[in-house]
């Protein structure tokens, strides 16, 4: 999973570059879905709440961190490796503007099950 | 899929399943289990899978790597998300508040999927407020 993080980065751009940043990324995730490399993607709004707490019982407004770390939109790709996963995220047309872009692997277990699967190899061990 | 009912979670927190007693994460798991299941009949959860603890952060220019190994004891990393499929962000709130894992000091992020870009959008907005302004 791609996680672009920064919402803005791209204040003091003028609308010029924004659209050509914007049409940059959207040909780019056009580009990796035709080649079966990403099979998702959104952008996400700048709004949104958190929530925390016994029940939820804390709702806090957004952003939540201070918004050069707040998520801007993620892809979520269907490649090989992570060498692959960081090579394409080294291609987003944002990064020249300051957005950061974080690659985490999907896990392909839950991790509570690999826990207890830990402790019963331990246990029986 | 419309885009306006569409809500993404984002859920933050320590590894806190590391050395829970074998009962609780027998009871937890269960719930969880439980949980995504009701959401996923319900119509309400389309997607939901746990991230890897260890990730990559590229930045700058070069899009050279500044970070890369586990990010495992800060709380505010994302260990899951979850796409929703609901009305509006009150749903969406009141099923992040039914977390059965918020108890171990989790943080849900409750964001609505935007419709378009962002910065396609205020770049649209600047340049309707500069033709106005030329009137």
């Amino acid at each position: 999973m791609l996680l672009f993080v920064g919402m803005d980065w791209h204040k003091g751009l003028s609308p010029e570059e924004m659209q050509k940043v914007s049409e940059q990324w959207m040909a780019w995730f056009k580009r990796l879905t035709e080649q079966g490399k990403a099979v998702a993607g959104q952008p996400l709004e700048r709004g949104g709440k958190a929530v925390s707490g016994k029940d939820g019982r804390v709702v806090a407004d957004g952003p939540f961190a201070e918004s050069k770390e707040a998520i801007g939109g993620y892809f979520l790709l269907d490649v090989a490796t992570m060498d692959e996963a960081v090579a394409i995220a080294q291609q987003c047309p944002g990064l020249a503007y300051g957005a950061k872009v974080e690659v985490r692997a999907v896990r392909a277990e839950c991790p509570l099950a690999s826990e207890a699967e830990t402790q019963l190899a331990e246990a029986t061990a | 899929m419309d885009a306006k009912n569409e809500y993404l979670l984002l859920i933050r927190g320590k590894a806190w399943w590391n050395r829970l007693p074998p009962e609780e994460l027998q009871k937890t798991m269960d719930h969880v289990k439980a949980w995504f299941e009701r959401l996923t009949e319900s119509g309400q959860l389309n997607v939901a899978q746990p991230l890897a603890r260890k990730g990559a952060i590229v930045s700058g220019k070069t899009g050279r790597v500044i970070a890369d190994g586990p990010f495992a004891e800060a709380k505010e990393v994302i260990g899951g998300y979850a796409l929703l499929q609901v009305e509006g962000l009150d749903e969406a709130i009141a099923i992040a508040k039914s977390c059965p894992t918020l108890r171990f000091d989790m943080e849900i992020e409750v964001r609505p999927v935007a419709e378009e870009c962002p910065m396609t959008k205020h770049a649209r907005q600047i340049r309707s407020e500069e033709q106005l302004a030329t009137v």
